[in-house]
Order: C-alpha cells, then sequence, then structure tokens
C-alpha cells in the first residue's frame, strides 16, 4: 500500500469500507455456519415443499447477502457499483420472470388440459395430447376417471 | 509504474479499473448463472417428479463442502487484510490456506462424483442429475478458475517486484471479489440441488 494510497482511505475517516475489519469478518463466518447449519437441520424436517423452498430460499439470501455487503465490500462501496448491479438485477429479471410465469402459465394449461376428455366427439387428437402432457405433469384426481371413460364406451 | 497509477482519483468513475472491471465480469457470470437457475426452475416445475436432495444425493458431504468454501472466503478476505497491511508471510499463509481449502472442495467433490459414477449415475440418468452435473461441473470449472489465479497471486507474492507494485493489493481485491462469487453461487446450489 502506498502512502498516498493510506492518505485516501485515512482521509473517509473511520467509516472507511475498504479497512478490512478482521473482527466482522470472524462474526460473519460464525453467521454464515450458522445458517449453513439451520438449513440442513431444517430440511431434514420434511416440510410441505413451498415452506421448506420459501425457507431454504431468505436462508441462502441472507448469507449471499452477508457476503457480498461483507466480504465483497458492497456495504459502502462506491454508487458506480451499486448501480451497475441494478441494472444486472433489472436483466437478472427480464431473464428468470417473463420464463417462471410462462413455466406457470404451462402447468395451468396441462391442469386444464384434461379437460377436453370430457368431449369424446372432439377426437383422438385430444386424448394423444393429454397423454403427452401426461409424462410433465400427473393428471388431477377429478380429471383422471374422465379421461378414461370415452375408452370405455368404445 | 507508480503509486499515481492506481489512485481512484484518476479514473473517471471513483473506482478503479480493475475493480470496475471485475464487476463487469461478475456482471456477465451473475447473467450466465441467471440462466442456469432459470432452466433449474422451469424444468423442476415441468417434471412429474423431483426428488428429495437427501435421497438422490450425499448431504454430509455437500454440507462439508459448504463449510469449506465458506471458510476459504473468510481465508482469502484475511489475506486480503494482510496484503493491506504489507504483511507478507501472513497474506501467504492465508493464501495458501485458501488454496489448501479449494482443493479439498475438488476432491470431496471428486469423492461424490466417483460414487455416483460408480452407482451408474450419470447427467443422462434423469432430468434432476442433467441438472446436477451441469450446475455443480460448470461451479467446478469456477473452483478450478479461482485455483489459478489464487496460486498464481501466491506466486507474485514471492517476487519483490510484483508485491511491492502498487497494483498488486488491487488484484488481491479482484480475485477476492471472484472468489466471494463462487461461494455466493455455491450458496443458492446447495440449498436447490441437495436440500429442497
Amino acid at each position: 500500500m502506498s502512502k498516498k494510497n493510506k492518505d485516501a482511505h485515512a482521509s473517509h475517516g473511520a467509516h472507511d469500507a475498504h479497512r478490512p475489519n478482521v473482527k466482522l469478518f470472524v462474526a460473519v463466518f460464525g453467521a454464515l455456519m450458522v445458517l449453513t447449519g439451520v438449513t440442513v437441520l431444517v430440511s431434514k424436517f420434511h416440510l410441505p415443499r413451498p415452506q421448506a423452498i420459501t425457507l431454504g430460499l431468505i436462508i441462502a439470501l441472507v448469507k449471499a447477502g452477508l457476503v457480498a455487503a461483507i466480504f465483497m465490500h458492497l456495504w459502502g462501496e462506491n454508487k458506480l457499483i451499486h448501480r451497475m448491479l441494478c441494472v444486472v438485477g433489472f436483466f437478472a429479471a427480464m431473464i428468470i420472470i417473463p420464463i417462471i410465469d410462462f413455466t406457470l402459465l404451462s402447468s395451468r394449461m396441462i391442469d386444464h388440459a384434461p379437460v377436453a376428455a370430457q368431449h369424446p366427439d372432439e377426437g383422438a387428437g385430444r386424448e394423444e395430447s393429454v397423454t403427452a402432457t401426461a409424462t410433465l405433469a400427473p393428471p388431477t384426481p377429478a380429471a383422471a376417471p374422465k379421461a378414461a371413460a370415452p375408452k370405455g364406451k368404445k | 509504474m507508480n503509486a499515481i497509477t492506481m489512485d481512484n482519483a484518476d479514473t473517471h468513475s471513483g473506482v478503479s479499473n480493475a475493480k470496475l472491471g471485475v464487476w463487469l465480469f461478475l456482471a456477465s457470470e451473475v447473467m450466465l448463472f441467471a440462466t442456469l437457475f432459470t432452466s433449474y426452475v422451469v424444468l423442476r416445475m415441468g417434471s412429474a417428479t423431483w426428488p428429495w436432495g437427501w435421497d438422490a444425493l450425499n448431504v454430509p458431504l455437500g454440507t462439508l463442502n459448504t463449510a469449506i468454501l465458506i471458510t476459504s472466503s473468510v481465508t482469502i478476505v484475511m489475506a486480503y487484510a494482510k496484503a493491506y497491511d504489507k504483511d507478507k508471510s501472513g497474506f501467504q499463509r492465508w493464501m495458501a490456506a485458501t488454496l489448501a481449502l479449494s482443493l479439498v472442495f475438488l476432491v470431496v467433490k471428486g469423492f461424490e462424483y466417483a460414487h455416483e459414477f460408480r452407482l451408474g449415475i450419470g447427467p443422462s440418468t434423469s432430468v434432476f442429475y442433467a441438472v446436477y452435473f451441469t450446475m455443480t461441473g460448470l461451479h467446478g470449472i469456477h473452483i478450478l478458475g479461482g485455483i489459478l489465479v489464487n496460486s498464481g497471486l501466491l506466486y507474485m507474492s514471492t517476487v519483490d517486484e510484483h508485491w511491492n507494485n502498487p497494483l498488486f493489493l488491487g488484484r488481491v481485491e479482484g480475485a477476492g471479489l471472484y472468489w466471494h462469487f463462487v461461494d455466493i453461487v455455491w450458496i443458492f446450489l446447495f440449498p436447490a440441488l441437495y436440500l429442497l
């Protein structure tokens, strides 16, 4: 570290975010280990999946936030880096959100697909589409017997 | 090369060019892994069945690797703290510890892969394993990249010309940023594949 650069750091005063704070690093290390233990223990309880996924995601976000804020010095980092990360977050969301929405939409279409089998006059093509989509998601319990009904009549 | 070269006042942004460059690189990495995690979500939601990680993978080994990677994040930040204080032997100790932990991570991952291959499990076994091998494999490649960079820095610290170069601290900081990013990716990968 050159004297000039040290002076630059010193000019920021006691709140210089780039000055390594070893005690803080050790505290964050402890928190990360505890959170890892918690997420593993919680997963052993076999919570219902929506709750398990939500809890796992929240713990992962807290851990990632700690690493980014403290170890990567994002806490108190130059605003240019913050702005750049906002742009990255926007574009990442542009990738993730529409595709997840599309997947949810597809799931709804698959759920509704067996309804078509209630109309046997509409031909076998519909049944084929139901069979094809059944490999992607299990049919709803109510729809399964209805789907089998036309075959029974023949 | 003199000290003025690395002064942030010489850049128009207030951020050193090296740090800005590393962050731009990490931004591209965020997009890469965002697409992979999106694929994971889409494939998982489109699958009729998706195994619990506890049934399909070795969770204790995955937990061990998580602890190893978190510890290596601390050791590399300690190496940065020592480089900041111009403590050469301290820097070398912590950087060597980071490298050792990185290698242990790869060895543990290798044991996991070897066990799965012995059971006849591969990327073509199921959608779950295809996602598992793709994402952990790409993460493993990133670990290898980090090992190369950190080894280079450890070597450079033994050469006075590099150690005394005012740019050296920025290089350590850049390598640290990358290593923490690799840690963050694993922080999301571990629950996504092993626990949920």
